[in-house]
């Protein structure tokens, strides 16, 4: 229940939700707009007994972030673009020695230096790949002051339950907006804390990475009596380096199917007055996310004051995308809108869900402002 | 004296793959026996390596262990060490991954002060990857990168170190096992970061097109090449040219170690103790 | 660091499953003990062998240099063995082996 108001900036709540979801570790190197989130916790974490580093260079935040979470502990790194650029490779290992940790990104103008201080959401299709090869991202993207919390909580436990980096975006507007978030209690966060599994039988006995084909490694805590390998090659079951055929190709199906084959527990989205549309030929459906839904949902009222039917499909889960529910409604709605602060980044994926290629409207500002309603409800007007 | 290795082996992962008569077995027998000096827990302690033929160094040693990105073994290590200021940390990389790509966090590592244990294997050339030049292979040498003759200048890894803020830093050759054991325990028992650079030999991708294609050829140039520090210290400038000295280079007791002084920040922010000023510091800039 | 018991009466053995001819050690041996010999079926053509047992003098030099765990030298206390002193003949057996490409040379010393 959202019963806990605190009033404060999406940075910080993002860094107060890492502390509260039990996180102990915190890597990461000063990056606009997302700096805050560092300069918070590395007062939190150390009040609390544990430890927050500002490294000499991203890719240090993410590598220290890296072997800490080997040692057990939940660690958060937080960057934008640039930093998810550079951090590229390591996500990699993380996802390949199966590393649970949080990214949070706090998006702005790009490509390159881009924009430091105004809001995009260009960093979508990044996070669906960030790395080279073959593995499954779980990114999430908070749309309210209040996400900026929850999304970071709920990604902890993911990246503990799925064993992988898990990516939580948020951008600019949210990352500096101060406002109010009603929030779920202390208790409650703590109630709802799943940790990384771990084996409890005899060393001998422990394989790390021998495990169901659609299950994450089980990794234990690192100086606690189990003693294995950690490595970005492809490995066997103890994590030592290996070619061997099967194993190779076991290993990145399951990479793949730990994810995809559970997509259910990773998906959330907001259906925002979608219940009253029956598919009648004037409807709209506008698919929006992030900061950019808050806009989108100021326009389905007013465009609903205008007589005009709209809702909103918000996906919070944007990787894997909630491809059936998409699907659900891009099926029954012929108007549909895609907004976002990028070029088609999303779109994208919603025509592949769909299949509707070339019939998917999209309103796209990539000038590092953000899409005001009105605006939306004069595109709706215009293409509709 | 037949040490018996194989506890701190794992033993189903030999024989190595390292070439024959490669340093890094050697080295390998001297880390292992300088942790046993120490006393310390298997289960305690952590080796990290990075990538290149010192990267597999920790695949056969039953500890916990990390086989990181290129370059990046030092990054990890912090980490790892700050998130447990009790158990031990020994990284492990080669002269490409140390101080190319992995410049940057070698020099921080020094300057911050973490108690890790960074052994350096310094072959002079990256020798996984097939003779490509790194920034110690000296110039004039023959590399598959620079066929015409390496032009590129070098490092002083140790000088780099020392400069860098380090404040252990020693280096050996193993072409005496017991004097390297002896400065990596050196090394290991000193409270804070201890560099370690090991002169190692490659014969198979340094020496084979350099004049020294036997082990024995590539440790006797690396002899010729190394002098004692108390030696070095009374020769001019000009004997010393092309000669590097070995043993502990620089050794700061009073430097403070960054876990210890995490643990001041913990209790700032606990209320154990007012906040941290100039004055708890002897240099002012 | 515990030891592995020597052999009865022996100074110094070799584990030629782990050997891969270096030839360091045999470089290293003040005393002319060890030598490579011809090996077909190993990797480089050659593989240790000790020729000279009763020379050892327990330096260790050899089992430190090897990078492969394949040679091993007793324990003067534990393995209650008697090593050899350093003599002019081993030196110049040493010397002998090193200038023939780590090969003791045929008939040496007859």
């Amino acid at each position: 229940m959202a019963t806990r108001e605190i009033i404060s900036t999406g940075n910080e709540l993002s860094a107060i939700a890492a502390v509260d979801a039990g996180c102990e570790f915190f890597g990461g190197y000063p990056l606009t707009p997302s700096s805050e989130v560092m300069h918070v916790i590395s007062d939190l974490l150390p009040a609390v007994g544990g430890a927050a580093i500002q490294m000499e260079d991203e890719i240090a935040g993410i590598c220290c972030v890296i072997g800490a979470s080997m040692t057990g502990k939940r660690a958060l790194t937080a960057t934008s673009g640039p930093g998810v650029s550079l951090k590229a490779e390591n996500l990699g290992l993380a996802q390949m020695a199966e590393v649970p940790l949080v990214l949070v990104n706090v998006m702005r103008g790009g490509p390159s230096t881009g924009l430091p201080t105004r809001v995009s959401q260009g960093d979508v299709l990044q996070a669906k790949n960030p790395s080279h090869g073959d593995y499954k991202s779980i990114t999430l993207c908070a749309g309210t002051l209040a996400e900026c919390y929850t999304e970071v909580v709920r990604a902890f436990n993911l990246a503990d339950r799925f064993m992988q980096p898990v990516i939580v975006l948020t951008d600019e507007t949210l990352g500096h907006m101060h406002g109010k978030a009603m929030l779920p209690t202390l208790e409650e966060v703590k109630a709802g804390i799943k940790l990384r599994k771990q084996f409890d039988g005899a060393p001998e006995d422990y394989f790390p990475y021998e495990c169901e084909a659609d299950e994450p490694a089980v990794l234990n805590s690192m100086f606690k009596g189990y003693r294995y390998h950690f490595t970005g090659l492809h490995h066997d079951k103890n994590g030592f380096p290996t070619e061997e055929i099967e194993t190779c190709r076991k290993l990145i199906q399951r990479l793949e199917d730990k994810v995809e084959l559970h997509r259910d527990e990773l998906e959330l989205n907001e259906e925002f007055m979608l219940d009253d549309l029956t598919g009648a030929d004037d409807e709209v459906l506008i698919i929006a996310y992030g900061s950019v839904s808050l806009a989108a949902k100021e326009a389905i009222r007013d465009l609903r004051k205008q007589g005009i039917k709209a809702g909103l499909f918000r996906p919070i889960t944007l990787w894997p995308s909630p491809a059936e529910r998409i699907k659900h409604f891009t099926d029954k709605i012929k108007n549909v809108l895609c907004v976002e602060l990028n070029i088609a980044q999303y779109t994208a994926e919603v025509e592949r869900v769909s299949g509707r290629i070339g019939s998917i409207e999209g309103l796209y500002k990539v000038n590092g402002r953000a899409i005001a309603p009105h605006e939306i409800v004069e595109k709706v007007k215009e293409v509709f | 004296m037949a040490y018996n290795y194989d506890k701190y082996l794992r033993l189903e992962k030999m024989p190595t793959l390292w070439c024959w008569g490669c340093g890094d077995g050697v080295i390998l027998k001297a880390t292992i026996r300088a942790i046993e000096k120490m006393g310390w827990k298997q289960d305690d302690v952590c080796v990290i390596s990075g990538i290149g033929c010192s990267g597999r160094f920790s695949s056969y040693v039953d500890f916990n262990t990390i086989h990181t990105t290129h370059g990046r073994t030092v990054a990890y290590a912090t980490g790892v060490k700050l998130a447990n200021p009790d158990k031990h940390v020994i990284c492990v990389a080669g002269d490409g991954d140390a101080l190319a790509i992995g410049g940057n966090h070698t020099i921080h590592a020094c300057r911050r002060n973490i108690d890790i244990n960074f052994i350096i294997i310094n072959n002079f050339i990256y020798g996984l990857t097939n003779s490509q030049t790194s920034p110690t292979t000296p110039q004039g040498f023959w590399t598959v990168s620079q066929k015409a003759g390496n032009i590129d200048p070098t490092f002083n890894a140790s000088n780099l170190a020392i400069a860098s803020g380090a404040s252990f830093v020693g280096r050996e050759t193993m072409l005496d096992p017991k004097k390297l054991e002896r400065l990596l325990v050196k090394g290991f028992e000193h409270k804070g970061f201890s560099f370690l650079e090991v002169l190692s030999n490659c014969h198979i991708n340094l020496g084979r097109k350099n004049k020294m294609a036997s082990a024995m050829d590539n440790l006797n140039w690396i002899d010729s090449i190394t002098v004692s520090k108390a030696k070095y210290d009374k020769m001019s400038e000009e004997e010393r040219l092309n000669l590097l000295p070995t043993g502990v280079l620089h050794h700061d007791t009073e430097a403070r170690e960054y876990c210890d002084m995490y643990q001041e920040i913990k209790d700032v922010h606990q209320g154990k103790r007012a906040k941290i000023t100039q004055d708890d510091f002897a240099k002012k800039i | 660091m515990s030891l592995i018991k020597a052999p009865e009466n022996t100074p110094v053995w070799v584990d030629t499953a782990r050997c891969k001819a270096c030839d360091v050690c045999v470089d290293v041996c003040p005393a002319g003990v060890l030598s490579m010999q011809a090996e077909p079926t190993s990797t480089l053509g050659a593989m240790i062998s000790i020729v000279a047992l009763e020379d050892c003098i327990g330096c260790n030099d050899c089992e430190l240099s090897c990078p492969d765990f394949a040679i091993y030298v007793a324990d003067k206390k534990t393995d209650n063995i008697k090593f050899a002193k350093l003599t002019d003949e081993s030196k110049a057996r040493a010397a002998a082996i090193v200038a023939n490409n780590y090969r003791l040379p045929e008939n040496y010393g007859k």
